[in-house]
């Protein structure tokens, strides 16, 4: 999943079906939660039409479909680029189920479970008019490699993509299409029993043959979806309009997608998330995609709960992480000092109580889920193990974002390393680039820092390989803060995404938790809920969270 | 061998100073310059009692470890986010579980969290108050310092060699004044923070406190240096100048020994007003985030803590703006008191050219 810049959003609903579901959006609204196939956001109660004026706290990452991967780029891309399989349009579990988008019908699965073949719907056209052709599919994914994506990890066990992921040259022979008949053929090094999940990213989403790669944020490259994105300003907004070919031809050919009722949005990125509030509660902006922040979070809840502001459990994991490969933290003791002296019960009252205390990998929630704690909060030990270690190197940075409340995160984090007697250097990074900037092994002085990390898909593997295998350490857009590279635990990795999820996997991911807490690459603190929060002229039962994409873009409708 | 500076330096332009009527102005031949100076800035009531007032402030500020170490028993920057206060009877907390920092407890606790918490990670706002003070009044003066030395050197070089010297300084200065200078502040202020500045051997490291004080610098150098090339423009055509050149001194006897002493009221009082002026702008650009940086504290940083709480505890912001207030407005009665004093004449004035005591640019 992506990291959450923000603090962000959404979410979560997430908690998918584990917790949320209970709590979504009061019942009285049929298309709440309702799913997918009811084509949601239409027939509620709300009206027709209207242009939504949402604010986010930060600009996304990326605004590129191939490169994007935090909770605002995902949100903000979700109605946009739709790839061969896409997430029910549903809250709670039922949004993390996977259902066929551009493609006819679910893959069929032969060889081994190593091959899947796929029929594009006829007749699908991208906003620019271009019709969408199979073989787009494999540029993609081509695209997604020869741009560094962070989410390319997901696709290297089609066969020939780790050779291309280096050569960026030749094609990828697993990849097989027919512009005619719109078939698709993907065939896997080995079983991978999460692929269909990591098809409906939108990673693997078609761009038109020929679309350049490099970044595309200022100008993103036409989609299928029933929205597009137009007038993109970075670091200021962007605006979605009406996809002209949707109603022409995209709906057609994709009946049960969701057309969604308001005519577009504007968004303006609005950095102080105080003003959103405001902005939120005078009227002049109908949506705030971030969370309210901690400073008004009690307020706003006490008086909009039920009516225009609800609360949601995600799926998700914030945490510190520590390069295990340079000093101090290659030092097993120094990263087990630091879990025992950072104390998740202060952290929650950071997060106005936005966050519940945990101590491990996987989330509540999550399959593979058992609680444990093998740090609880001792300074005294935590300063004997530093003693013991005696690292060499205490000259150490400090990095988080500017996003309230994980800036005051990282102050508080800065603070537990120097009474460990660390001289800490703390760089509060703009919450736009920050994941970029440490996710570039060049950056001088990545040694530990903040990041979160909200479930891209209901399956542990989420939590493990692009988070902690030595195959996602990489040169750009890594999401392997902590360089943490163990062959056996790479090699159970691979062996447990090989097979199907089911409950002798699920403790083999609850072991691998704990295994990889024994040598504290990261120092967990907690999982976060989210809020949305609404104007009182938006229909706030009716917005559908997936617990991938948040909040959908046709489900918000205007009041009557 | 150097002339008397106070008759020569200012054309004579509204006869005998009517503090110093007819009287003591023959007496002031014995005296000095500098003691009349002192006579007249005394008989200023408001100049004085603001100066003391300043005094007071410093003496606050740099009371900071004692307040720390014998009152408080925390640092600016230790976070109490869990800790309870024992206050009688009573345990108070100084943050909720709901994240809500303890008000202003005064002496209840013994003089613990006697401004309340700054914030979520309950941080005595007391001691980072007098803390920020230093950082703040630390940034304004030596920014004030070096943006007073560059002037003087520039304002030398321009106003006695005049020529192409002059054409290229008095430019170099012009660029800089018409650029917005919060902006540029800011940008510079954000790029360095996060990548440091290194010149030749100097090295700034990201985060410390001299980034400010260099964009500071960088940005008030022409408010000063051209009205002292003004200055020394006037100065190097006067009588003692040329009887200095007769004597066959040099350009840097000439610059520095004759010119410079008959700028040093000009300079004081710029220096002073200065200050005052570094202080708000160090306030904007740490409220912008492009000051002194997170933990440390400075009145700037304290207000941009405190204005998340506004609605609630608007304390944390008022009190540090209060002390910026009342620390700018005393050096500038304080500036314009020793200016009446110095150089009764004078009309150089000091604009309050950064402007940006309110942010507007920002969305707050």
């Amino acid at each position: 999943m992506k990291k959450i810049v923000l603090t962000f959003l959404v979410v979560a609903f997430a908690a998918v079906g584990v917790i949320g579901l209970s709590s979504c959006g009061g019942g009285d609204d049929t298309t709440s939660g309702g799913g997918g196939s009811d084509t949601s956001a239409e027939g509620g109660e709300g009206k027709e039409g209207g242009i939504l004026k949402a604010t986010y706290a930060s600009f996304p990452d990326y605004m590129d479909p191939q490169l994007s991967y935090t909770a605002e780029g995902w949100t903000a891309m979700g109605e946009v680029y739709i790839p061969l399989l896409t997430y029910k349009h549903a809250g709670g579990a039922e949004g993390a189920e996977v259902v066929p988008g551009l493609a006819k019908e679910m893959p069929k699965i032969s060889n081994g479970e190593k091959t899947y073949t796929l029929f594009l719907r006829p007749g699908i056209k991208y906003s620019n008019g271009k019709p969408v052709k199979a073989s787009d599919f494999p540029y993609a994914i081509e695209r997604l490699f020869k741009v560094n994506s962070g989410g390319s990890v997901f696709y290297t066990s089609i066969v020939g993509a780790e050779q291309f992921s280096k050569t960026k040259q030749g094609g990828i022979p697993g990849i097989e299409t027919n512009d005619k008949t719109g078939e698709i053929k993907i065939t896997l090094v080995e079983p991978r029993g999460t692929f269909e999940n990591e098809l409906a990213l939108m990673f693997a989403a078609p761009v038109p043959k020929g679309t350049p790669n490099e970044d595309l944020s200022a100008n993103p490259p036409p989609g299928t979806g029933p929205y597009m994105l137009v007038n993109v300003k970075p670091g200021q907004g962007w605006e979605y309009e009406r996809n002209p070919e949707w109603a022409k031809a995209n709906s057609k050919a994709m009946p049960e997608y969701p057309t969604g009722t308001i005519d577009g949005a504007e968004v303006d990125v609005i950095r102080n998330p105080q003003t959103q509030v405001n902005d939120i509660e005078q009227g002049k902006y109908d949506w705030m995609q971030n969370p309210v922040p901690a400073a008004r979070y009690t307020e706003v809840k006490d008086k909009y709960e039920g009516s225009q502001f609800l609360v949601r459990d995600t799926i998700s994991t914030y945490y510190f992480w520590m390069k295990t490969d340079r000093a101090p933290f290659d030092d097993q003791k120094v990263r087990e000092a630091v879990n025992y002296a950072i104390d998740p019960a202060a952290l929650e009252r950071i997060y106005s109580g936005q966050i519940k205390g945990t101590q491990q990998i996987l989330p509540p929630g999550m399959p593979g889920y058992s609680k444990f704690e093998l740090y609880p909060h001792d300074m005294a030990k935590a300063k004997e193990l530093i003693k013991e270690a005696n690292p060499s190197d205490m000259d150490i940075t400090v990095w988080t974002d500017t996003e309230s409340p994980n800036n005051e995160a990282g102050e508080y984090y800065d603070g537990v390393l120097k009474e460990l007697g660390f001289n800490t250097t703390l760089k509060i990074i703009n919450a736009d680039n920050y994941f970029t900037v440490i996710g570039n092994q060049s950056t001088a002085n990545l040694d530990t820092g903040w990041s979160d990390w909200f479930q891209d898909y209901p399956h542990p593997n989420d939590f493990f390989q692009p988070l902690l295998a030595g195959e996602s350490i990489l040169q750009t857009n890594n999401g392997n803060f902590a360089n943490f590279d163990n062959p056996a635990i790479n090699k159970e990795i691979s062996k447990l995404r090989a097979e199907q999820l089911g409950p002798e996997q699920e403790s083999a991911y609850e072991a691998m938790d704990e295994e990889i807490m024994k040598e504290a690459p990261w120092a967990p603190y907690g999982t976060r809920t989210l809020d949305t929060f609404v104007a009182d002229n938006i229909e706030l039962d009716s917005i559908i969270y997936s617990p991938t994409f948040f909040e959908y873009l046709t489900s918000f409708e205007f009041k009557e | 061998m150097a002339i008397d500076p106070q008759p020569e330096a200012v054309p004579v332009a509204g006869g005998p100073d009517p503090a110093f009527p007819a009287a003591p102005e023959g007496a002031s031949s014995d005296r000095g310059p500098w003691y009349l100076a002192y006579k007249r800035f005394v008989r200023n009531k408001l100049a004085v009692s603001f100066l003391g007032l300043f005094v007071l402030i410093v003496l606050f500020v740099l009371a900071a470890p004692i307040w720390a170490n014998h009152v408080a028993h925390t640092g600016p920057n230790d976070s109490h986010t869990l800790q309870k206060l024992r206050v009688g009877d009573e345990v108070r907390e100084v943050v909720t579980p709901e994240g809500r920092p303890i008000g202003p407890q005064w002496f209840e606790a013994d003089g613990k969290f006697f401004l309340g918490a700054d914030s979520r990670l309950g941080r005595d706002e007391m001691v980072r108050l007098m803390y920020g003070g230093r950082t703040s009044l630390f940034i304004g003066v030596i920014a004030g310092l070096i943006t007073t030395i560059t002037a003087v050197i520039l304002g030398l070089l321009a106003g006695y060699y005049r020529g192409w010297v002059d054409a290229v300084i008095a430019r170099i200065l012009d660029i800089l004044w018409s650029l917005p200078v919060l902006l540029f502040g800011i940008a510079l202020g954000v790029s360095l923070q996060v990548g440091g500045l290194g010149i030749g051997p100097l090295e700034i490291k990201a985060g410390s406190n001299w980034i400010p004080i260099f964009v500071i610098s960088v940005f008030t150098v022409p408010y000063v240096a051209r009205p002292i090339r003004g200055e020394v423009l006037a100065l190097s055509q006067k009588e003692f100048v040329e009887a200095a050149v007769a004597q066959g001194a040099g350009p840097l006897r000439l610059m520095f020994g004759e010119i410079l002493p008959n700028l040093a009221s000009t300079l004081i009082v710029f220096f002073t007003l200065s200050i005052a002026n570094n202080m708000l702008f160090e306030a904007a650009l740490s409220f912008l985030g492009a000051g002194v940086q997170p933990p440390n504290s400075s009145w700037g940083t304290m207000i941009s803590v405190g204005e998340e709480l506004l609605t609630t505890q608007p304390l944390l912001a008022i009190i540090p703006g209060v002390m910026i207030m009342l620390t700018v407005l005393s050096l500038n009665i304080v500036g314009d008191g020793l200016r009446d004093a110095l150089d009764p004449r004078s009309k150089v004035r000091l604009e309050a050219h950064t402007g940006m005591v309110e942010p507007e640019g920002a969305s707050v």
